[in-house]
């Protein structure tokens, strides 16, 4: 499982980073949302993986634990990202709106 | 996964379908989430999907819908390699990391969240105790951005499009009546599971981002079913002045412990308080930073839809 997971995040990785690159902003979105998730399943896995052990001590889970550290640190990058992906979202159509086109590279400098 | 988030890479320039396998890679997150014993984030995840999608599919609205293909190939082949090469040190180092012996320092928040903190649950303990400061932090990232948001688009007057890009008319009904009966049903249900989650945060699964959450999802889908003009005559609260007030109750209950007790900004005090029927609540000054975490989730997550979705709003009172 844990070569599964690693699989998983690498091929998210690949793929965020890919579309990051583009040059349509709607496309850098979906980069950087692909990418966040590789992020916060990496941060998440950094707590080791536990089957059925929720760090809940209310009697009728027996520890070992999961790490309840890595989760926190994760729960609230996954807000962090919704608002980072708002304000980018939000960007996009402003720049679209200003410039009149939605490419990331300015006109002259687009690779042949 | 992969094959959704490889689906995502090959349609990405057909931008609805790659939205829906966006949603399919989300959901097979939160699955992983849910099946290693990550009972909280699972929660998180699957309502900040919903936002998300929500968000994106406004985007959709203003972007245009198609992208020309790109002509350069050698760039194509340029960053497939680049994220190749990204992908694979990722992966490997994930491979790496999980395969080595671990040495944690949770081990300390696992034994003494009951004690100091007053919770069972020891990922709502850390969020609102222990890393308090971080979590104040964060909430108030979440309203700059909310604030930027609304800001960026405060000059901005974006153009409402009759047509969509292959010439159909958009329908300009706004209401949908089989959804809006069924969200005018569901609305008070959805507030009061958020509610439960709300309370129960502390000892199980759930908690004021979470909640915050449901709130705004169940609200959103308000503006969705019923009707944008139904819903502005009827709710009338300003988004920015709740997730201010949030912002205000966090960082006072923090000023309280330095004030009142005597102790460091964000220590928590924890009692347990007896409700006539709903039995034993444990009570914790973390409850009320919880709180103002929750508002500021609600305020600042329907601040940017209503940004968005609502443009009349916009230039007419500036919610």
């Amino acid at each position: 499982m844990e070569l599964l997971l690693a699989i998983g995040i690498g091929v998210l990785t690949t793929a965020g980073v890919f579309l990051l690159l583009r040059e349509r902003t709607f496309s850098v979105l979906l980069g950087l949302t692909l990418l966040s998730y590789a992020v916060n399943l990496f941060v998440f896995a950094t707590g080791g993986l536990r089957v059925g052990a929720p760090p809940l001590l209310s009697g009728h889970v027996a520890p070992p634990y999961a790490d309840p550290l890595a989760q926190a640190l994760v729960l609230t990058a996954i807000v962090i990202s919704f608002a980072m992906t708002a304000f980018m979202v939000v960007l996009a159509i402003a720049a679209r709106h200003r410039l009149g086109d939605d490419r990331v590279d300015p006109p002259g400098e687009q690779v042949e | 996964m992969c094959v959704a988030a490889m689906g995502v890479v090959f349609v990405h320039r057909a931008r609805f379908a790659a939205l829906i396998l966006l949603a399919v890679v989300g959901l097979t997150v939160t699955l992983v989430f849910a099946y290693y014993s990550a009972p909280d984030l699972a929660l998180t995840q699957i309502a900040v999907e919903a936002v998300t999608i929500l968000l994106l599919l406004l985007a959709l609205y203003y972007l245009p819908q198609d992208a020309p293909p790109e002509r350069a190939v050698n760039r194509a082949l340029r960053d497939f390699f680049l994220g190749c090469l990204a992908g694979g040190g990722v992966g490997w180092l994930t491979w790496a990391m999980l395969t080595r012996p671990l040495d944690s320092i949770s081990s300390y928040f696992i034994a003494y969240s009951l004690q100091q903190g007053g919770g069972a649950n020891v990922v709502n303990v850390l969020l609102v105790d222990f890393r308090g400061y971080d979590t104040y932090g964060e909430i108030t990232v979440i309203v700059v951005a909310a604030l930027g948001v609304a800001a960026m688009l405060a000059g901005v007057k974006l153009p409402q499009r009759a047509t969509d890009d292959s010439g159909r008319p958009w329908s300009l009904e706004t209401s949908h009546l089989p959804l809006d009966l069924l969200v005018r049903l569901l609305l008070p249900l959805a507030l009061l599971v958020s509610a439960y989650l709300f309370l129960r945060g502390h000892n199980a699964p759930g908690g004021g981002f979470v909640a915050g959450l449901v709130t705004a999802v169940a609200v959103a889908l308000l503006y969705v079913g019923a009707g944008l003009a139904w819903t502005r005559e009827r709710l009338k609260l300003s988004f920015r002045a709740v997730a201010a007030a949030g912002l205000l109750i966090a960082g006072l209950t923090g000023l309280a412990a330095m004030a009142g007790f005597d102790r460091p900004f964000l220590t928590s005090a924890h009692g347990h308080l007896t409700w006539p029927v709903i039995g034993e609540i444990p009570l914790a000054s973390a409850m009320m930073f919880d709180l103002g975490v929750y508002l500021t989730v609600v305020g600042a997550t329907l601040l940017v839809l209503t940004r968005l979705g609502d443009p009349v709003v916009v230039p007419a009172q500036g919610v």
